[in-house]
């Protein structure tokens, strides 16, 4: 169990930041010569100016029609994200390691504020699935692979969750939850989560071609 | 004669009594008293079961001690003292703070020695 403790929280750890960082490197790379290859003419109206105003517009809960007219997935959609993000981030059990390992540390949630967002984003995550199954139009759109990075995105909030309320004995489940967040890292660049960098550039593309090809809207 | 040993015998067995109420023998948690709002609960430590169990002879294994120039003293040892005496609860140049040298020195020795808890839960219990 030690061994198997060192080897996830040591050499599989910097695997998955690398091949987490190194993949979107690639993807942003690869989608950069594809549109010089194939479509080079939308450098000619790709704008800041559009392109950050689309932006703004749909990071503002309820900023655009579509937001407007789904007000539960978009509370749902804006809190899961943002939970997401923010909870592994400050949880003060990763600063603990992050100060042990390299001395760093920073502002931590308290850890009944981390279980409730924890908590929260699980259940976005089963809102989610629930949806695809039930809403006709998004199923028609989904396969097991929406269903599968559903489940990856869940699994390290999951154990983490079962891991922090001690329903299991040893350290298993602690391994087993940094191996899922490893996994996810891992393979987020080359599944749809690589949205996480590539969709700020086809909103930026969407605003761009909206405000300065067809002066219109995009939101 | 007689009650000079009687009250002799009294307050040897007080002080034995006292002892082992306050001493190491029967600690059973980390004393976290130091903290201001500690998030988890103090950690398991059942010393004399710990030490007899990790074959531990040296108290200066984990209660070393260190000069002001950062160099620990061999030979000497700590255990008259509280970790916080010398430990801030935030790190002062190479020094760790409490929480961290809590943690270098249990948890750093059983990731070292491959025995031992590892995990949060496994010594926070609830």
């Amino acid at each position: 169990m030690h061994a198997l403790y060192q080897f996830v929280a040591g050499p599989l750890a910097w695997a998955a930041f690398i091949v987490f960082l190194g993949g979107l490197l690639y993807r942003l790379i690869r989608l950069l010569i594809l549109v010089r290859n194939r479509e080079p003419f939308i450098s000619s109206y790709m704008s800041w100016r559009y392109g950050l105003r689309s932006i703004v517009h749909w990071l503002t809960p309820f900023g655009t029609v579509r937001w407007r007219t789904m007000p539960v997935l978009t509370v749902v959609t804006f809190v899961f994200h943002l939970f997401l993000l923010i909870t592994p981030i400050f949880l003060l059990s990763h600063i603990v390691l992050w100060d042990e390992a390299w001395g760093l540390t920073w502002w931590a949630l308290p850890d009944v504020l981390a279980d409730i967002m924890c908590a929260i984003v699980i259940a976005c995550c089963v809102f989610f699935a629930v949806r695809r199954s039930t809403q006709p139009e998004v199923r028609f759109v989904t396969d097991s692979s929406d269903y599968l990075i559903l489940l990856l995105t869940a699994a390290p909030f999951l154990t983490g969750f079962v891991a922090y309320h001690q329903w299991t004995e040893g350290a298993w489940m602690t391994i087993l939850h940094m191996f899922s967040g490893e996994l996810m890292l891992a393979l987020l660049p080359f599944t749809r989560l690589g949205h996480m960098l590539l969709g700020w550039l086809t909103r930026a593309y969407m605003g761009s071609e909206f405000g300065g090809v067809r002066h219109a809207r995009d939101w | 004669m007689n009650r000079m040993l009687f009250w002799g015998m009294t307050i040897l067995s007080i002080a034995v009594a006292v002892c082992t109420a306050f001493g190491q023998e029967d600690m059973e948690l980390v004393d976290n008293g130091a903290f201001d709002r500690p998030q988890r609960p103090p950690a398991i430590f059942e010393h004399d079961a710990h030490n007899e169990m990790a074959g531990l002879d040296d108290c200066a294994e984990c209660h070393h001690l260190y000069d002001e120039s950062g160099q620990k003293l061999e030979g000497e040892s700590s255990e008259d003292q509280m970790c916080a005496d010398c430990h801030e609860l935030k790190d002062v140049g190479s020094k760790p703070g409490l929480r961290k040298a809590f943690h270098n020195n249990c948890k750093g020795c059983h990731v070292a020695q491959e025995k031992g808890p590892i995990a949060c839960a496994q010594c926070h219990v609830r």
